[in-house]
């Protein structure tokens, strides 16, 4: 509602900086496309709420679930809301990405709202997967736009865009993932196994929220798609295609909500199509379309779940004759069922006729198309809605709570009021048409009785459709060969495949990770090192490597390195324990001597104590230990292969980190006179030694902190060592 | 000096990684120590005056002092590094005790055979294949 009031007093919008250093703003505009999806998000989610309350408790008790987990669902599509009205707002490419992928995880949760149920967490995770892996590609294109134009606000991209390859590619991924949400051919497989989902999430994410926001980003990005007409002519042809493989897989399927996912993926081709078609008859079109199929299908999708809780039909052929029983339900989904349809007295009339008027500029081949598909929609419509509630009455019928019933009443009397009142429906498309075409557009929507073009294609669609509708059975046996051949080659067969070969890699990888010790290292260090080494390789060269004074003065320091250096060398080939821990020592005390030498008598001295007590301690855990445990162990020997894969390992890493270590050493250049001044100082903060300064005083919480550290691991390393600690 | 630095703490490094990868858990502990000797020697070496005399005041004749802020974070890291090694220590002495081993392919073999006769009892969990059971879910589509 506030929506539609801040629509009609003019908009307006706001923004504040995000993330400055990025030139990242978190910038909303109210415009009229914000206004139209939004207005569609809150008002259709306001019904499915009132719906959900009495759907929802059913659903659990069914499953006999507990009835707080309502709280989840309704949690979850409060999410949904937020995200979608902040997606349909955003000026910012990257706050768009990111609600965007919001309203992924909200439809993930609310897919996989039955967790127990197997099929709805495969379907939760194929929609989250197709949509999210999709939406990667997005934010390529968008991090492309902004390494071309060096901004990623929307209002700054159109002024400044012009036609090139770069932007071409750009559009075209995000492009992607817009036709990967709104359920369009070839990623059109997700929308129908996402019906696994309870009703109320599909009235509302499947028709008027989470695949409006592919035809949404679309429209938001189209003065962008304008620039390259291939980009356009490649809309047309996946809309046209999706509205024919969803028109037939609708015709050809049973399931209540299949029919009508099957049915929102040919619907959105439409939508596609004219996105496609372009100019203001397509832009008009487009936005009017979405605006009048939501109304209509989350109606429709609402009817589905009500007929189901109230006779137990999940499918055609269940059920029927239900006209007379529940002629409220009847007469709403009749209108809705009218609206999709296309039939006069309904907003869809104009839906239609706008859709055909857009297909007409384009010539009479993309017209006649346009009338199939009509035909195809005017037949599944009315084999479902037929299907229902005409015939004989089948089944048990349950009672079911008013308000599973009324908001779909509702939304079809708005379906009629937009067909007999067209014109603030009219004027919200036309607004939500402006900044898509950002131009101005006119929107003509009212009856002509008379022989125009579109009101013959409309009664050519109605008559074929019929014919269609009729030889029904007929249909059958190609259809299903169309859904089978569809199944066999489609292009879920590859997304089972490479989630299947995904699961197996992780496993395989997973196996090799944790199996012991040191396989998680090498899991580590090899990828890390390759990374730096990596780095290391593309960083330019020039100056990096500087080799600096060796003044004769540093002559015992090279010799303490170079003891240093062999001992640490010499400890790998020590067979013995005693022998490690001797060597060991004498790289410590080495250390400590290098320490001392260059100028760090702290360092030296407790580095000095710490090999003493290691030794002690090394020496000691030893003594403890029986003889021929270690002795074992020193006679361990690996199998040849397994050594040199060690020492290439270590080789390797050695290497690569003398190499980082010295071109780190190189820059800065050792500078004079820093420390001095640093020293000079330790007085006034009542000192001699400035690193006894910076411990206690510049750093002393750290070493408070320090402490209790050491104390905890002597702690730990007295009960450990008195076996009191078991793991 | 460069070079020479790099080198040294290279080897160190590398003689660390090749004890790590041992089976030994005293070997390991070993390589450890190396390595974090490694790390200490870098950030001594870091410093922006690499010798010199110390950085006690009062400062006297022409000799460069030495950079006190390497010192300050050596000196923290040794003291943590000492902490760590002694618990480990202690815990390997800890293993030695449960296990009667220090030896961690006879651990993680041990473990295995244990994990399996846990698994043995019970059923496994579906979750594991859940993606290899999809051509079911395929199936039912096509209706």
């Amino acid at each position: 509602m506030a929506i539609a009031i801040g629509w009609s007093a003019g908009g307006g919008g706001f923004g504040v900086a995000w993330a400055p250093t990025w030139d990242l703003r978190l910038a909303f505009e109210l415009d009229g496309l914000a206004a139209l999806y939004g207005v569609l998000a809150a008002g259709i989610g306001t019904l499915v709420f009132l719906y959900a309350s009495a759907y929802v408790p059913r659903h659990l008790a069914h499953q006999e679930r507990s009835r707080r987990e309502e709280a989840r669902l309704h949690g979850a599509m409060v999410l949904f809301l937020v995200s979608m009205l902040g997606l349909v707002m955003a000026q910012d490419l990257i706050a768009l990405f990111v609600f965007w992928d919001l309203t992924a995880v909200a439809s993930w949760l609310l897919v996989g709202y039955d967790r127990h149920n197997r099929d709805a967490r495969l379907s939760a995770l194929m929609a989250l997967l197709v949509t999210a892996v999709s939406a990667v590609l997005m934010l390529v294109g968008i991090l492309m736009l902004r390494a071309e134009y060096g901004t990623v606000q929307l209002p700054e991209l159109f002024a400044v865009a012009q036609e090139s390859t770069t932007v071409t590619v750009a559009v075209a991924l995000i492009a992607i993932a817009a036709l990967a949400k709104s359920a369009q051919v070839p990623f059109h497989f997700w929308l129908p196994r996402a019906m696994a989902a309870p009703t109320p999430v599909s009235a509302y994410l499947h028709s008027a929220a989470m695949v409006a926001a592919g035809v949404f980003l679309l429209s938001r990005i189209h003065p962008l798609i304008q620039l390259d007409a291939r980009l356009l002519d490649g809309l047309i042809v996946i809309g046209l295609t999706s509205m024919a493989v969803g028109g037939l897989l609708a015709l050809g399927s049973r399931g209540l909500k299949r029919i009508l996912a099957y049915s929102t993926i040919s619907q959105y081709g439409y939508v596609v199509t004219m996105l496609g078609i372009g100019g203001a008859a397509g832009a008009a079109g487009a936005c009017f379309y979405v605006l009048g199929h939501a109304l209509a299908k989350s109606a429709l999708f609402m009817t589905a779940g009500a007929v189901t809780e109230a006779t137990g039909a999940k499918a055609l052929g269940e059920v029927g004759g239900l006209a007379r029983r529940m002629p409220l339900l009847a007469a709403g989904s009749g209108a809705a069922a009218a609206g999709i349809a296309a039939l006069p007295l309904t907003i869809g009339f104009f839906k239609d006729e706008l859709f055909f008027k857009a297909a007409l500029d384009r010539g009479n081949v993309l017209g006649a198309l346009a009338v199939l598909g009509a035909a195809l929609t005017f037949a599944y419509m009315a084999r479902f809605w037929t299907g229902i509630f005409l015939g004989a009455p089948k089944g048990e019928l349950r009672p079911v709570e008013r308000r599973l019933i009324w908001p779909v009443a509702l939304l079809g009397a708005l379906v009629v009021v937009g067909g007999l009142v067209v014109g603030p429906f009219a004027d919200l498309a036309r607004d939500a048409a402006v900044v898509t075409q950002r131009g101005a557009v006119e929107l003509e929507a009212a009856y002509h009785l008379d022989a125009r073009a579109e009101n013959l294609m409309a009664i050519g669609a109605y008559a074929l459709g019929f014919a269609l509708f009729a030889s029904g059975r007929l249909l059958g046996a190609p259809l299903s060969v169309f859904s089978r051949l569809g199944h066999d080659l489609g292009p879920e067969r590859a997304y089972n495949a490479s989630i299947r070969g995904l699961n197996r890699l992780s496993n395989r990888l997973h196996d090799i990770e944790v199996r012991d010790l040191r396989g998680r290292l090498i899991a580590v260090v090899v990828p890390g090192a390759g990374l730096v080494a990596l780095g290391v390789a593309v960083t330019p060269t020039d100056g990096a490597y500087r080799t600096g004074a060796l003044p004769a003065a540093d002559v015992p320091l090279v010799v303490a390195l170079a003891v240093c250096a062999l001992a640490a060398l010499a400890v790998p080939f020590c067979r013995r324990h005693l022998l490690i821990a001797l060597a060991l020592s004498g790289v410590g005390f080495a250390l400590a001597t290098t320490y001392s030498l260059m100028g760090a008598p702290d360092v030296a001295l407790v580095a000095v104590l710490i090999e003493t007590i290691f030794a002690l301690l090394f020496v000691g855990v030893f003594a403890l230990l029986p003889r021929d445990v270690l002795r074992r162990e020193a006679r361990l020997r690996a199998p040849r292969s397994r050594k040199l894969r060690d020492a290439a390992i270590a080789t390797a890493s050695g290497v690569v980190t003398s190499l980082v270590v010295w071109s780190a050493f190189s820059r800065p250049v050792p500078r004079e006179g820093m420390s001095d001044r640093l020293s000079a100082l330790a007085p006034e903060a009542h000192g001699k030694d400035i690193v006894t300064v910076i411990l206690a005083d510049f750093r002393g919480l750290d070493t408070l902190v320090e402490i209790t550290v050491v104390a905890v691991a002597m702690i730990a390393v007295s009960l450990l060592l008195r076996g009191k600690l078991r793991g | 000096m460069n070079p020479l630095f790099a080198i040294v703490i290279g080897v160190l490094f590398g003689c660390g990684v090749f004890l790590l990868l041992k089976p030994d858990l005293f070997r390991v502990i070993a390589g450890l120590v190396l390595v974090s000797n490694a790390a200490n020697l870098t950030l001594m070496a870091s410093g922006l005056t690499r010798s010199g005399q110390a950085p006690i005041a009062p400062v006297e004749g022409n000799e460069p002092v030495a950079d006190p802020l390497v010192q300050a974070m050596t000196l923290t890291a040794l003291v943590i590094g000492f902490a760590v090694t002694s618990v480990l220590l202690a815990l390997c002495y800890g293993v030695y005790r449960a296990r009667r081993s220090v030896d961690l392919d006879e651990l993680s073999r041990e473990e295995a055979a244990e994990a399996a006769a846990l698994e043995a009892d019970e059923p496994p969990l579906d979750e594991e294949s859940e993606y290899d059971q999809q051509d079911e879910f395929d199936e039912e589509i096509v209706r």
